[in-house]
């Protein structure tokens, strides 16, 4: 899983700093229903539930995306009326993030990249913000 | 309280309440609306700013909305507050 956005060393993190991640990125998004985040090789590293499940069908997402497209793609935004599913790629990881309807895109984009950052960065995904 | 046979100024607190109902109402309307307007889209966003949209009744459409549909059979319901 390429990324071009970051420089500079980019660490995998454990897979108890991304759940650390992932219970963050729930608690900042009350719109969202489940999610999972990946390493660049497209291994689970943290997930809501179904570990197995979201590794399938995330890199199944992130296939027809490229597919699509015949380019890098960095983001995903699917809106269904049974929710909305958003994936991203930042730093070498990525994210999958399903929501309610009506989910507020850039706002959720914007909180998954600043965890992924945070996460390749070495830290544990809530930034300097998190006391 | 005389009003001189004037009409009586409505008490203010009415003035603040039906302000804020008046608010709320059109909160309502808008995100009615927006729901009633919003339908299903598929879009991919790249590296240096291009995105692109994806019908549902196209090929990568379609494939995409089965996908997204999947992740969204795994994240189930959410969960009662």
């Amino acid at each position: 899983m390429a990324d071009d956005q970051t420089s500079g060393v980019e660490m995998t993190p454990a897979g108890e700093t991304a759940e650390v991640a992932l219970a963050y990125l729930t608690e900042m998004s009350p719109d969202l229903r489940g999610g999972a985040i990946l390493d660049s090789g497209g291994a689970v590293l943290a997930a809501s539930d179904q570990p197995e499940r979201w590794r399938e069908d995330a890199a199944a997402l992130f296939a027809v995306a490229e597919r699509a497209d015949e380019e890098q793609v960095e983001q995903v935004h699917v809106a269904t009326e049974q929710g909305e599913v958003f994936a991203l790629r930042h730093a070498g990881l990525a994210a999958i993030a399903v929501t309610e309807r009506f989910a507020l895109a850039s706002l959720l984009f914007f909180d998954m990249r600043s965890v992924l950052r945070d996460l390749a960065g070495g830290g544990d995904g809530r930034g300097a913000g998190a006391a | 309280m005389a009003t001189d046979g004037g009409p009586v100024p409505p008490k203010p607190h009415r003035v603040l309440l039906d302000r804020v109902s008046g608010y709320a109402d059109e909160a309502a309307a808008y995100m009615r609306r927006r729901r009633v307007s919003r339908r299903p889209f598929a879009r991919l966003y790249f590296a240096e700013g291009r995105a692109s949209d994806h019908a549902a009744d196209s090929v990568a459409g379609g494939e995409l909305f089965v996908a997204a549909g999947r992740l969204i059979e795994v994240a189930g319901k959410r969960p009662k507050q």
